[in-house]
């Protein structure tokens, strides 16, 4: 026998404890859903986090303080977590911004505005209690507080604002005293989330500049209106939260002065995806776990069309019996031909063999 | 034996777009009631195992010994039959619950969960009773239509079909090694053992708990857990193999040639699935005793929808069958399970040999 050989390892105590061979005793969804029978902060899923507090900001914005589980790890100013929620019997996840800030104590604020056919927000707003708790995932994002004492230009359109308050309040907490120039825009002035405590904050603070567009007065914020509000805008560090067009219009204008480094932004809302329901429509489909990215014509199911881009997703029936095709969908917007479903939702699974392209997709793939 | 109903191609349109609306309307009222159930079965499930292996462990008693049998057997076969069985049919992924998905859920018995998804979902519920093609078709061991070749061994199938009763489990876990491949040299060994790899794991570990582990720790009690697991994996293995069978091999239960199926159309798989599927009549606790298996007209039809709602949209399919002139095979589980005992009995005996060489020569059944 040749030495080089390892010996062989009979017994794994650690993938033995995990091993289901143990169930019931190691059963960690039985001891779950035990525990959170009991007591639903007890649940070892996620960081789950009770309501304390609703506040109504505006007619359409409230503000949900949490506490969470002492698993909560922390956070940044302008990070962001994932809220699940249970709806009709079904987990959906939506990220939303923090508007609290992470030095005044271990209460977590989210600040969310309702839109129409808003599915999270829609039952958060309608649904959600004091004593109700939530699950969330650990905070995540790079938006965040600059770090040096310089002059920051915050740029903030509707609920863009959430961030930008966090980070505005952990900026007054570390006594930042270069300028800060605060540019909100919404439609009215019912419309101002935060109002009262930006404006009070204004007033004695120095050092905060605080400047509100409404748009139905002065039509929308775009690079002219900026231009005129702050025109040294180039000279500071911006941050920017709204929706896509707004940061997209911000970022080109920071590029055209030549300083594309000096703004940050975020959007809040997913790109809408254009859609079609022609058949002969060409989507392209964006697979996140191999890297590939291929096209799929509207009428052609993404599993032959996955094939003929030389891929080998896993199937079997291809009539879409079986779901040995099931995957993923993360973005975009499909059709299920045996069915007639649509799914536009981000974080659905879809059978590939009888599903088609309604826009273009990205599949964890 | 009732005729396969012949339908016009018009008839066969018209009956899938009526089994489709059907499908459609359950679909879109699914939700917090399927989910409810679900959750409230896995809990019995466990409550029910912990009761039972709890009195076989603590209790020195016959009473307690046939009570913990009984509780542990109960909550094997709800385990295996309504959560298992349905929840790797992707009943439930629709509640994004990572515990209730198809492709994580790992069940308590000695099949490989990825083994079960290939023979069970795509193999026979695509290729439902289509002879050669469905291997769960007297699974390889038994001659159940003169269809199918008799040898002298076929006499003896009543001794393999008691034997397979009781090892139940075990049959359907190797069925994906395709041992008969294997022994006509098809095969490499090499193969059969990566086959075999997961099968292994999985077999040994479910050995380890119930007749390892679990005695061991009552080890005052080692003959008593023994024999009590022993016993309830026999009921259920007893008990899921009787329900099986009833689902396609009844009196009334048909079989296809290879020819009647390919480019079959909508309307011609659905026919192909009522005609080969037959139902169990009885209560509500009998229903959820079989997984909703008693409903297996309704379950081949539409594998994917939570099983509960079988029962429920049984009479509509009975009257689109009545409609259309198809037999809606339906009875008592004495009456369906005597006919299946007969149907094993009587083709053991060289009977109906010619309708092999009548579909041999291409003369349809």
């Amino acid at each position: 026998m040749s030495a080089v050989l390892a010996p062989k390892r009979i017994f794994d105590f650690a993938s033995l404890l995990r091993s289901p061979a143990l169930h019931p005793l190691n059963d960690a969804a039985a001891w779950d859903s035990m525990l959170s029978a009991v007591n639903p902060m007890w649940s070892t899923r996620g960081i789950p986090a009770r309501v304390v507090e609703i506040v109504d900001e505006t007619a359409d914005t409230k503000t949900f303080v949490l506490k969470p589980k002492g698993n909560w790890p922390g956070y940044r100013a302008g990070q962001h977590v994932v809220v699940e929620v249970e709806i009709n019997g079904r987990r959906v996840h939506r990220s939303f911004s923090l508007s609290s800030n992470p030095a005044s104590g271990d209460l977590l604020r989210v600040t969310v505005k309702l839109h129409p056919q808003a599915l999270v927000g829609g039952y958060l707003h309608s649904q959600l209690q004091v004593g109700d708790v939530l699950n969330l995932s650990a905070p995540a994002g790079g938006f965040s507080a600059p770090m040096a004492d310089e002059p920051v230009l915050m740029l903030s359109a509707g609920s863009g604002i959430t961030p930008l308050m966090s980070i505005l309040r952990e900026l007054r907490a570390r006594k930042h005293a270069s300028p800060i120039v605060f540019v909100h825009s919404c439609r009215t002035r019912d419309d101002f989330i935060f109002a009262r405590e930006l404006e009070a904050l204004a007033a004695e603070w120095s050092v905060l500049d605080l400047r509100v567009h409404f748009s139905a007065e002065r039509g929308r914020l775009d690079a002219t209106a900026i231009r005129a509000l702050v025109p040294g805008f180039a000279g500071f560090r911006t941050l920017v939260c709204g929706p896509e067009a707004f940061t997209a219009c911000v970022e080109d204008l920071y590029r055209e002065a030549g300083v594309p480094e000096r703004v940050r932004s975020e959007s809040y809302s997913g790109r809408v995806l254009p859609r079609s329901l022609a058949a002969d429509a060409l989507h392209t489909v964006i697979c996140t776990n191999t890297e590939q990215t291929f096209t799929a014509r509207g009428d052609r199911g993404l599993l032959v069309e996955a094939e003929r881009a030389g891929m080998k997703p896993k199937h079997g029936c291809r009539i879409g019996i079986c779901k040995t095709c099931q995957c993923l969908k993360k973005s975009g917007t499909v059709e299920n031909l045996r069915t007639g479903e649509i799914s536009s939702e981000a974080n659905e699974l879809i059978q590939l063999c009888v599903s088609v392209a309604r826009s273009p997709i990205e599949l964890a793939l | 034996m009732s005729k396969k109903a012949v339908l016009s191609p018009e008839q066969l349109t018209d009956l899938a777009s009526e089994l489709d609306t059907l499908r459609a309307t359950v679909a879109a009222d699914i939700g917090e009631r399927d989910a409810v159930h679900i959750r409230t079965q896995v809990r019995n499930a466990r409550v029910s195992g912990a009761t039972g292996r709890g009195l076989l462990m603590f209790g020195f008693d016959p009473i307690t010994w046939v009570l913990g049998v009984i509780a542990l057997a109960h909550a094997k076969i709800l385990e295996n039959m309504e959560i298992g069985h349905n929840v790797l049919h992707g009943q439930y992924d629709w509640m994004n619950d990572e515990t209730l998905n198809s492709q994580n859920y790992e069940w308590d018995i000695v099949c490989h969960s990825s083994h079960w998804r290939r023979t069970h979902n795509f193999e026979h519920h695509s290729n439902t009773n289509i002879l050669g093609v469905d291997d769960d078709y007297g699974y390889g061991l038994l001659r159940l239509t003169g269809a199918q070749k008799w040898t002298w061994r076929t006499l003896l199938q009543p001794i393999w079909y008691a034997l397979l009763a009781i090892y139940f489990q075990w049959g359907v876990a190797i069925q994906d090694l395709k041992l008969g491949r294997w022994a006509k040299g098809r095969m490499k060994k090499g193969e059969l053992a990566e086959r075999a790899a997961p099968f292994l794991r999985k077999a040994r570990g479910q050995l380890f708990k119930d007749y390892v582990l679990f005695p061991l720790i009552a080890f005052w009690n080692i003959p008593r857990v023994l024999l009590g697991n022993a016993a309830a994996n026999l009921i259920r293995s007893l008990w899921t193999n009787a329900i099986i069978f009833c689902g396609h091999f009844t009196e009334q239960a048909h079989v296809f040639t290879k020819a009647e199926s390919t480019d079959e159309t909508r309307g011609q798989w659905y026919l192909r699935q009522i005609q080969g599927s037959s139902n169990l009549e009885g209560g509500r606790w009998f229903y959820l005793m079989t997984g909703h298996l008693s409903h297996q007209i309704e379950h081949h039809l539409f594998p994917d929808i939570p099983a509960p709602r079988y029962p429920e949209i049984a009479p509509q399919v009975r009257a689109i069958c009545a409609k259309y002139g198809i037999h809606y095979n339906a009875a008592g589980f004495w009456k369906q399970y005597g006919s299946v005992l007969w149907r094993i009995l009587k083709y053991a005996f060289p009977v109906e040999r010619r309708v092999r060489v009548r579909q041999a020569e291409g003369v349809l059944a």
